[in-house]
């Protein structure tokens, strides 16, 4: 569990300086004015800065138009609506950094949401059916890595094939029924609260340090970046790419059925549609917060600020002007600035 | 020349966000003294108690949940609704609702509501089960909950505003089909509801089964298309193919009933394949004119909403109570209570002589 030694024998400083290379022929191509004074200080967290600033801004205007906005007490009671996206957004964040998508994420959480019912019916234990429900996710992520890792087949590809299928599976299993009436002390798991934050929180915030100590002080965190800036000069250097690529999408499943566990505690309903739009929503939060869609980049801090911001636009959308369906035309609006916006401020070499 | 523009830019750049984070500081030094405020208040009591001001204005907020906005069923509820909140006078109507008819999405409305500390919700629920826990919360935090449209749990609310009994709807859609296919007929008949969730719905399948036992028509099969017309006409369009001893189709929603005659006229089966069911008179009269229906059977979706209203206030001021037998509700005049229902009255029954007569 120590840091990589700083060696030019290790397989990420190589990858590091491919890439670094890479952007000094950018760099010199494009004459001196694409030097920002950014890559000169060597700061690296000009995005997380920038996604902050926008926060801020957003809760400033919150607080000024809807008095008591900002009130902690009513916040940590609608990130009630939050959790099982964060908790899909980290598995997501890994895989995008090693430039990889799971679009099935969703999916996966309708057949566990499915699988929770069904189980429910059988053994009416709510201990065996959560099992079974996580159990179901890790299957259906394990499927994806053997598929991608075995043989290195895209991701998108397979993904998008996983995302039609499971839905499928899940409608066909469940015939449109629908599950309820798990009891109280369940759906207490979603909605109870242990000093003021609600225990999706809690085990979400557990997994982000877990994440971000991987990320940052593990050779695997610096494995994954590797893998994703340069994904042959990773392999050429020793590092198992194809078991880490599995690894990530058995994770990713997982806490897609770790998601649907909640997600059905919360509304105390199992019914296939759960999770319909979260991979979106997923990959929305993660790019948002500066993690490269190509790859490479990306940290848990960044992934946070991401859900915040989409969190807080939409709570502070519906609460002044309480029409749904602008929600996501302001969420959509303000992505699409602050992409523009970053693109042409931003340091010379990150891509967003 | 725009590229000195632009490196000039990027040269300000991170002045602006160093002023930008000042005030990022200066924000979150005032936010995280509140919140120690209220922590502490959180260990006195852990009822969730609204932040907001009960009022902005001094009037009495209203909050009409419909299960899917933007339909014409619900649509003119909401202008009864309008109606009775102009009357009022002292009443803010809020009326909003999901577009796609996630019940989810509605239980997020009601926990959002119950934070801005609203006077009433008033929930027409698309699956009890799904927003029971929110209805509770909001109850607990003080916040009077009533149904309308659709009943949901007992415990998740204070009163239903009935628009008719399910007994009176289902029988009555039964009548209609058994008269205008004549009493003699035989054949299959098929029902095409909403969601299999939907409480609404399987009150009334429940009490037109045993009328239609009592009648010469076999019930063949039941469909859940959800509120969603393209999967009504696609379903409609399956039992015609299925079925060929087909006489009847129900739609009993106000999306299934259009999607189906829509299927029935499309195969050019129009009075050969008779269909019913519950709907608004604006939307099917163009299928009543040309003879694919017959009879619409609806109750008085204006004054439903109306009514609403009207209970909503009289709860927020004190007027109505638990134990209640009857309601003053402005040009309706005194309606029933019998338990926690507010009865609104009757179903009416929609043919080709009396439905231009309405406008809703």
């Amino acid at each position: 569990m120590t840091p990589a030694p700083d060696s030019d024998q290790s397989p990420v400083n190589r990858a590091r300086f491919d890439q670094q290379s890479a952007d000094q022929q950018q760099n010199s191509d494009s004459g001196p004015f694409r030097k920002s004074i950014f890559h000169d200080s060597g700061f690296r967290w000009w995005h997380e800065v920038a996604v902050f600033v926008l926060l801020v801004l957003v809760l400033m205007v919150a607080q000024e138009l809807v008095p008591g906005f900002l009130n902690p007490r009513s916040q940590l009671l609608l990130s009630r609506h939050v959790w099982e996206m964060a908790l899909i957004s980290l598995g997501m964040m890994l895989i995008i950094i090693t430039a990889g998508i799971d679009l099935s994420v969703g999916s996966t959480m309708g057949l566990c949401a499915v699988a929770f019912g069904v189980s429910f019916e059988m053994t009416s234990s709510i201990l065996l059916s959560c099992l079974f429900c996580v159990l179901t996710g890790f299957g259906c992520g394990a499927l994806n890595g053997a598929l991608i890792s075995r043989w290195r087949l895209h991701p998108l590809i397979v993904t998008l094939a996983t995302y039609a299928a499971y839905r499928g599976i899940a409608e066909g299993w469940s015939q449109g029924h629908s599950w309820s009436g798990f009891g109280a002390s369940f759906s207490q798991l979603s909605r109870g609260r242990l000093l003021g934050i609600p225990y999706p929180g809690l085990t979400f915030f557990a997994l982000t340090v877990i994440a971000a100590i991987v990320l940052w002080k593990t050779p695997a965190g610096k494995h994954l970046s590797a893998m994703g800036y340069n994904e042959k000069a990773a392999r050429f250097s020793g590092i198992r790419v194809d078991l880490n690529r599995f690894l990530l999408f058995c994770i990713s499943g997982t806490l897609s059925g770790l998601a649907a566990v909640f997600y059905v505690a919360r509304f105390d309903t199992a019914k296939a549609d759960a999770g319909e739009g979260f991979e979106l929503d997923a990959i929305t939060a993660v790019v948002a917060g500066g993690t490269s869609i190509f790859g490479g980049r990306g940290n848990v801090i960044g992934t946070i600020l991401g859900l915040l911001l989409i969190h807080e636009t939409r709570q502070f959308v519906g609460r002044y002007w309480g029409i749904e369906e602008l929600k996501s035309i302001f969420v959509g609006g303000l992505l699409i600035s602050f992409v523009l916006i970053y693109q042409f401020l931003r340091p010379s070499g990150q891509r967003v | 020349m725009t590229v000195r523009v632009f490196s000039s830019l990027r040269r300000i750049f991170p002045a602006v966000i160093g002023l930008l984070m000042l005030a990022g500081c200066q924000d979150s030094g005032s936010s995280s003294t509140g919140s120690q405020d209220a922590v502490a208040g959180d260990a006195e009591s852990d009822s969730e108690s609204a932040d907001a001001p009960s009022s902005r204005s001094g009037k009495i907020r209203i909050c009409l949940l419909p299960k899917i906005k933007g339909i014409s069923y619900f649509s003119s509820c909401f202008n009864g609704a309008r109606e009775a909140a102009d009357e009022l006078g002292n009443v803010e109507l809020i009326y909003d609702g999901p577009t796609d008819g996630d019940p989810r999405k509605q239980a997020e409305m009601i926990e959002q509501w119950t934070i801005e500390g609203v006077d009433v919700i008033c929930v027409s629920p698309n699956a009890p089960d799904v927003v029971a826990n929110a209805m509770k919360d909001a109850r607990e935090a003080g916040i009077h909950v009533i149904t309308w449209d659709a009943d949901g749990t007992p415990e998740s609310r204070e009163f239903f505003i009935n628009q008719a009994t399910a007994q009176s709807i289902g029988e009555g859609m039964v009548r209609a089909m058994v008269s205008d296919l004549g009493s003699e007929t035989e054949g299959e008949v098929v029902i095409i509801s909403s969601d299999a969730t939907s409480a609404n719905q399987n009150t009334w399948i429940e009490a037109m089964k045993p009328a239609l036992e009592k009648s010469k028509l076999k019930l063949a099969t039941i469909k859940y298309p959800g509120e969603n017309s393209s999967n009504a006409l696609a379903d409609a369009q399956d039992v015609i193919r299925k079925y060929n001893q087909l006489k009847g189709i129900f739609g009993i929603s106000s999306v299934s009933f259009p999607g189906a005659a829509e299927a029935v006229e499309q195969s050019g089966l129009n009075g050969k394949v008779l269909v019913t069911g519950l709907s608004t008179p604006n939307d099917m009269k163009k299928f009543v004119q040309n003879g694919t229906v017959k009879s619409v059977i609806l109750w008085n979706t204006v004054d439903l909403g109306y009514l609403t209203v009207y209970a909503a206030e009289s709860l927020a001021s004190g007027k109505l109570k638990s134990g209640a037998m009857s309601l003053k509700a402005g040009r309706l005049g005194e309606k029933q209570i019998v338990g926690d229902h507010v009865l609104l009255g009757d179903i009416i029954v929609f043919t080709k002589d009396n439905i231009d007569h309405y406008d809703f």
